[in-house]
């Protein structure tokens, strides 16, 4: 599955870090997620999309595979 | 009570009271135990001190050991133990049935062991499962639902 946090996060030029304190998880978590070696759970999902400003679908897209999986 | 307690000294303190608990054990059985009682408490507070300074760590073992895991850190110590469980459940029955083989006297805690955890699956299952019995809200629409293919 594919998604959108490190290209939401970059665009709002945050760090790991930052965007790890704003969603209440860790850092290596985030990493984790940007990576797709991660799925996060159905709340976190809606936080990390809420965080962003966009629905759940358009944070994470089902029909695409993650680059370099 | 435990929320009163700094997430950061929560397990060293947890490892600190059971290793004494433990080492105290050792002690009240007399004679030249003792030795030993003392030589584990030492053990303990080490490994209660060596826990503090990795729950300080800005990894997922610091976040672990500093009981402030999120909800992937906690998946992993969730499946790391499962897997730990999984292997005692192995190693306990290759230990009874080689008992068993070999009439030997020690097979009973192997035996126990996998009892334990066997027992310990059971009630995990029995607590976490959906009851079969449980109606589904939507059963009077059974007999309409058709899949594509039928």
């Amino acid at each position: 599955m594919r998604n959108r946090v490190r290209e939401q996060r970059t665009q709002r030029e945050m760090s790991q870090a930052e965007l790890a304190a704003a969603l209440g998880v860790s850092r290596q978590t985030v990493i984790s997620i940007e990576g797709g070696r991660y799925l996060p759970s159905l709340p976190l999902a809606f936080t990390i999309a809420r965080f962003f400003g966009l629905t759940v679908d358009k944070m994470f897209d089902p029909d695409e595979e993650e680059a370099g999986t | 009570m435990i929320t009163f307690i700094r997430p950061r000294l929560r397990k060293p303190l947890g490892i600190a009271l059971a290793g004494t608990v433990f080492a105290a054990a050792w002690a009240l059985r007399g004679g030249d135990a003792w030795q030993l009682s003392v030589a584990m408490e030492v053990t303990v507070l080490v490994s209660a001190v060596t826990t503090y300074v990795r729950a300080g760590g800005d990894n997922d073992d610091g976040a672990l050991a500093g009981s402030r895991a999120d909800e992937r850190q906690k998946l992993l110590s969730l499946r790391s133990r499962a897997l730990g469980w999984n292997f005692a459940m192995v190693a306990a029955f290759i230990g009874v049935t080689i008992g068993v083989a070999v009439k030997a006297t020690w097979w009973w805690p192997f035996l126990a062991i996998f009892a334990v955890a066997g027992f310990g699956q059971l009630l995990g299952w029995s607590t976490y499962t959906t009851a079969e019995e449980d109606p589904a809200d939507d059963a009077s629409l059974q007999h309409e639902a058709r899949s594509p293919a039928s």
